[in-house]
C-alpha cells in the first residue's frame, strides 16, 4: 500500500519557537489514525501545515498517487484535491441554515459561475437528507446554524466534512462537548468512513481513541514520540514520562 | 411612480416641479449605488470606500458624449450661414476649441476618442468601471488585503482618481468638469419632459438592478458570498476560490455604480472631480449602514431617506431654527445631524432602518 499523504522532515517555528520539529508522518487509504499528545504538542499546527494554512520552514508534504507537493498549492486547491478538515473550534456559517451549510459544503464544482447556475438536484437533496440523518440534525435542517448547541455545531461540521466527500479527513477533537452516546456514534461514524478513506483524528480522550481501535501517533514538542497500537505506545517509557511525569 | 408623472409639469398638473422631479430621479440613481454598496459590503463583507468613484466614472463616460454632441450641434448651427460650408475637420476643431479652451487646450485628448459615438460611450460606462475594478480588485484580493487595509486602499484609489481629474491637462477639463449635461443632443423635448423620462429610466434601472441583486444573493452564490463575509478562511478550506468570488462581486457592483452615475449626471447637469472625493464613498457606506446592510431593501431605504433629507436640509429649504441666542442653519448642521443619526443607528438599531421593516413584518405574522 503506497501512502496517500507523506509528510517528511517538516519544521515550523513561530518567532523562534519550534512548534513542529522535523516531523515525519504518512497515511494510506483506507486507514484510520489517531494523533494524541499533550496540549501544545503541535497537533493542530500539523493539520494547518497539511491544509496549507501554515507554510513550513523546511520539509516536504506529498499527496496522492502522483506525489504532488502540497506546499505549492493554495488552501482552496488543497481542499479541492480531496483533503477535508474539521476544526478544533466548530466553525460553521452561523448566519445560514443547516441545509445551506451542507449545500455549500456538498461536493460540486467550486467556481463562481457554477455557483450562480447551481440547482439543488434530487441527488443533492437526497444526499443532504442522508447526511442530516447521520448527524442527527434532520429535524433542524431549516434552523439557523447559529442557534444550534455547541455539540450540534460540532455535528454539523462533521456533516459538512462528509458532504465534501474528501479522500483524507482531518478531524480535530471531534468529541469535545459531546455526550457519551454521541461519542459512541462519532466513533462508529468515523470507523465507517475510514473503511474507504484516510482519516486522521486528534483526540485527548483515551477512551475515545481506544474505541477507534487504530494505529496511534504520539506527538510531543512538535515531533513524533512514538507510533503503534494504543497499548504499544502507552507502554512506551517516553510516552509515560510525557503523560504522567509532570 | 405614476403619481409623480401625473403631478409633473410635462404630463400632468404641474404640482411637482422639474427640479424636484430631477431630485427624485437622482435619488433613485443613488439608491442603485447603495444597492451595489450593500452587495459588496453587506453581503460580501468588503468595506469598499471607493465605489462612488465608479459612479463618477460612469458619469464622466456618458458626459463626454453628451458634451461633444451638444457642442458640435451648437458649432454647426453657428457655422451654418457661412458662405463656404465648413468641412468636418473644421467642425471637429471648432468643437474641441469650444470644449477645452477653459483649460487652455484646443485639441481632442485621447480619452475623448470615442466621444462622438453614443454606442461606444455607453459601452465605456460599463467597461471602464468594470476594468478598473477588475485590476484593482485582482491586485488587492490576490495579496489578501482585507478589512480596514482594503478600505484605506479603496479610499486611496478614489482620492488618486479625483486628484488626477482635478489637473487641467488630464483631458477631462480639470476642476471645471463636464457641464451642460442636462441637454440631450438631438432631442427637442424640453427639460420638463426629459426630467420625467430620466426619472422613469432611473426607476427602471433601479428595479432591474434590484431584481438582479436579489437573484444573485438568493442562490448558492449568495450563500457562498455571505459565508465569505462571515468566515473567509473557512470558505477557502471548503475548496472555494474566494478571490474569484470577491472579484466577481467587486466588478459587478462597480458596473452597477457606473450605470447609476451615467443616469445621475445628465439629471444633475454637471460633473466635476469633487463628486468622487473620498468623502462621497464614505457617505455611500453611511447610507447603507443607516438603511441596514445585508438586506437589499435596507440599502435602498437608507439611500432614499438620507439623500432626500440631505437635499432638504442643504438645499436651503429647511427653515432656520432661531434659538434666540443662536440661529441653527441647517446647511452647517446637517452633517452633525447625519453623524449623530449614524451613531444612534449603529448603537441602537444595528440592523438599520431596514430592521424596522422586519419588526413590522414579524408583528403582523403571529
Ligand atoms: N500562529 C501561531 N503563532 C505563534 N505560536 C503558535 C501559533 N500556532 C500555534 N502556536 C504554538 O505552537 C504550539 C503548538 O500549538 P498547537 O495548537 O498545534 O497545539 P495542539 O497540539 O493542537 O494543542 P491542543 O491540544 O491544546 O489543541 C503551541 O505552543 C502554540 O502556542
Ligand atoms: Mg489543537
Amino acid at each position: 500500500m503506497s501512502a496517500l499523504l507523506e509528510v517528511s522532515g517538516v519544521s515550523v517555528s513561530f518567532d523562534g519557537f519550534k512548534a513542529i520539529n522535523n516531523l515525519s508522518f504518512s497515511i494510506g487509504q483506507p486507514e484510520m489514525r489517531a494523533v494524541i499528545g499533550p496540549n501544545g504538542a503541535g497537533k493542530t499546527t500539523f493539520m494547518d501545515i497539511i491544509t496549507g494554512k501554515t507554510r513550513p520552514d523546511v520539509g516536504q508534504v506529498l499527496w496522492g498517487e502522483e506525489n504532488r507537493s502540497l506546499l505549492k498549492m493554495s488552501e482552496a486547491q488543497i481542499a479541492r484535491a480531496g483533503i477535508g478538515r474539521k476544526f478544533q473550534r466548530p466553525t460553521v456559517f452561523e448566519d445560514q441554515s443547516v441545509r445551506d451549510n451542507l449545500r455549500v459544503a456538498l461536493k460540486k464544482p467550486r467556481g463562481p459561475f457554477a455557483a450562480l447556475t447551481d440547482r439543488v438536484t434530487d441527488a443533492d437533496r437526497a444526499r443532504i437528507d442522508e447526511i442530516a440523518e447521520e448527524i442527527g440534525l434532520a429535524a433542524h435542517l431549516d434552523r439557523q446554524a447559529g442557534i444550534l448547541s455547541h455539540g450540534q455545531k460540532q455535528w454539523l461540521e462533521i456533516g459538512m466534512l462528509l458532504a465534501q466527500d474528501p479522500r483524507l479527513l482531518l478531524v480535530d477533537e471531534p468529541a469535545a462537548g459531546m455526550t457519551t452516546e454521541e461519542r459512541t456514534h462519532t466513533t462508529e461514524l468515523l470507523r465507517r468512513v475510514a473503511e474507504t478513506r484516510a482519516v486522521v483524528v486528534v483526540e485527548h480522550d483515551m477512551d475515545f481513541v481506544r474505541k477507534l481501535n487504530c494505529r496511534v501517533t504520539v506527538l510531543h514538542e512538535g515531533s513524533v514520540l512514538s507510533e503503534g497500537t494504543l497499548d504499544h505506545v502507552m507502554a512506551d517509557d517516553r510516552v509515560i514520562e510525557v503523560y504522567l511525569g509532570r | 411612480m405614476l403619481g409623480i408623472t401625473i403631478l409633473s409639469e410635462a404630463y400632468g398638473t404641474g404640482a411637482i416641479s422639474i427640479s424636484f422631479t430631477k431630485v427624485l430621479g437622482m435619488t433613485l440613481c443613488l439608491c442603485l449605488a447603495a444597492l451595489a454598496m450593500d452587495l459588496v459590503w453587506g453581503y460580501c463583507g468588503i468595506l469598499s470606500l471607493g465605489h462612488f468613484a465608479f459612479f463618477g466614472i460612469g458619469g464622466y463616460m456618458i458626459g463626454m458624449w453628451l458634451m461633444t454632441a451638444r457642442t458640435e450641434a451648437v458649432v454647426r448651427a453657428n457655422l451654418a450661414n457661412r458662405i463656404i460650408p465648413p468641412t468636418e475637420a473644421e467642425i471637429s476643431e471648432a468643437t474641441a476649441l469650444q470644449i477645452f479652451s477653459v483649460v487652455g487646450a484646443e485639441d481632442w485628448p485621447w480619452m475623448w476618442a470615442v466621444s462622438d459615438s453614443l454606442f461606444l460611450s455607453l459601452l465605456l460606462v460599463v467597461l471602464v468601471p468594470g476594468v478598473l475594478a477588475l485590476v484593482f480588485g485582482w491586485l488587492a484580493f490576490r495579496s489578501r488585503v482585507t478589512g480596514v487595509y482594503l478600505s484605506i486602499l479603496t479610499q486611496a484609489m478614489t482620492l488618486a482618481l479625483s486628484l488626477y481629474l482635478f489637473q487641467n491637462d488630464t483631458g477631462l477639463r480639470g476642476n471645471n468638469g463636464l457641464s451642460g449635461l442636462q441637454n440631450i443632443p438631438g432631442s427637442t423635448a424640453g427639460q420638463a419632459k426629459l426630467s420625467i423620462w430620466f426619472f422613469w429610466a432611473s426607476a427602471a434601472a433601479l428595479g432591474l438592478a434590484y431584481v438582479f441583486a436579489a437573484w444573485l444573493v438568493s442562490g448558492k452564490f449568495g450563500n457562498i458570498v455571505r459565508a465569505i463575509r462571515d468566515d473567509e478562511p473557512r470558505v477557502r478550506f471548503l475548496g472555494y476560490p474566494v478571490e474569484a468570488y470577491k472579484l466577481a462581486v467587486f466588478v459587478i457592483t462597480a458596473i452597477m455604480c457606473g450605470i447609476g452615475g451615467a443616469l445621475f449626471y445628465p439629471q444633475a447637469g454637471i460633473i466635476n472631480p469633487d463628486q468622487i472625493a473620498p468623502i462621497a464613498s464614505i457617505y455611500l457606506a453611511v447610507w447603507v449602514a443607516i438603511g441596514g446592510r445585508g438586506r437589499l431593501y435596507g440599502a435602498v431605504i437608507g439611500a432614499a431617506v438620507v439623500s432626500l433629507l440631505s437635499s432638504y436640509f442643504t438645499g436651503g429649504r429647511a427653515p432656520d431654527v432661531n434659538l434666540g441666542f443662536y440661529r441653527i442653519q441647517w446647511i452647517d448642521w446637517w452633517p452633525v445631524l447625519l453623524g449623530l443619526g449614524f451613531v444612534l443607528v449603529t448603537l441602537f438599531a444595528p440592523k438599520g432602518l431596514g430592521g424596522l421593516v422586519d419588526l413590522i413584518v414579524r408583528r403582523k405574522e403571529p
